[in-house]
């Protein structure tokens, strides 16, 4: 039984779906999708999935960004937000995620 | 800030710009100062030592693939930039890549490059013939079979349509390819 297989798969699907949700509410950098991504250890994934994938998300139009200067000394930030595009993505992707639960509930008999 | 920074660091970020060559100039940049930028908040806010973050940032040679497998894969359409990306993306790709890819990408290119050049060749062998000049250095042979001038520019034509089909057929089969390793390699 390999558990671990399933779960990465989980994550690779709903990852986009993760960072869009986040990004709805206001921009976010990077490190800060990471860093939030990591609080529960399903979600958690390395740069290299996340900013490849947000790059994927700005050029299909559903992200745009803008570099912010910082105050703490630091180099400037790339943030995200979401657009209206995007905005109806999630709105779909929201739509699916209610289908596929109601799907699972009915399955489990409740 | 960005001036002191580590060696290490710098030496990381040289190589992500290496291999991500055939990504135009500004967006290579813009790429670059998001790691960049990522790797001094790690260093700020999760104090991890240069060797630290190189080790979670992971092989230079898988970021900058899984940023080129996200640039290839968007469309299907087909320009000289995008066969630089293809080729420098099967160089990252690792050895079970090295044969079907350069022999299925290089062929399409070639086999859409020769399906333009046929009908040109073509055209040119009709226009002499109609001036009255044999143009001795395009020649068209079918086994023993050589057509008149005349004939020969709609032959021409034809098997210039079939070669570019064909190439594009392994332009597409190269896509495909690639997207199927790159799915692959996006296990997380």
């Amino acid at each position: 039984m390999n558990i671990d297989d399933w779960k990465s798969q989980i994550k690779r699907g709903t990852l986009e779906f993760c960072i869009l949700l986040m990004i709805s509410k206001r921009s976010y950098y990077g490190y800060e999708i990471i860093s939030e991504l990591d609080k529960w250890q399903i979600l958690a994934a390395k740069e290299s999935t996340i900013y490849p994938l947000l790059r994927r998300l700005l050029k299909e139009g559903f992200l745009s960004s803008y570099w912010q200067e910082t105050t703490e000394g630091l180099p400037p930030r790339k943030y995200y937000s979401i657009t209206d595009t995007g905005k109806e993505y999630l709105g779909a992707m929201s739509t699916e995620w209610e289908n596929l639960l109601s799907a699972i509930n009915g399955l489990q008999g409740r | 800030m960005v001036k002191n920074m580590e060696i290490i660091l710098s030496n990381y970020l040289e190589k992500i710009d290496k291999y991500l060559k055939p990504i135009g100039v500004a967006e290579r940049a813009d790429i670059i100062n998001e790691i960049k930028s990522e790797m001094l908040e790690l260093e700020a806010k999760d104090k991890l030592s240069p060797e630290q973050i190189v080790e979670r940032l992971g092989n230079p040679r898988e970021l900058a693939g899984a940023y080129l497998g996200q640039s290839i894969t968007k469309n299907n359409s087909f320009n000289l930039r995008k066969l630089g990306t293809v080729i420098a993306f099967y160089s990252l790709a690792g050895l079970g890549s090295i044969f079907i890819l350069p022999f299925i990408s290089v062929l399409g290119a070639a086999l859409m490059f020769c399906g333009v050049i046929v009908p040109i060749g073509g055209a040119v062998k009709l226009l002499g013939a109609l001036v009255g000049i044999d143009v001795p250095w395009v020649v068209m042979q079918f086994g023993s079979y050589i057509p008149s001038p005349i004939m020969a520019f709609p032959l021409s034509i034809l098997v210039g349509i079939l070669l570019f089909l064909a190439g594009r057929f392994f332009w597409k089969l190269t896509i495909r390819y690639i997207q199927m390793i790159s799915n692959r390699k996006k296990q997380l």
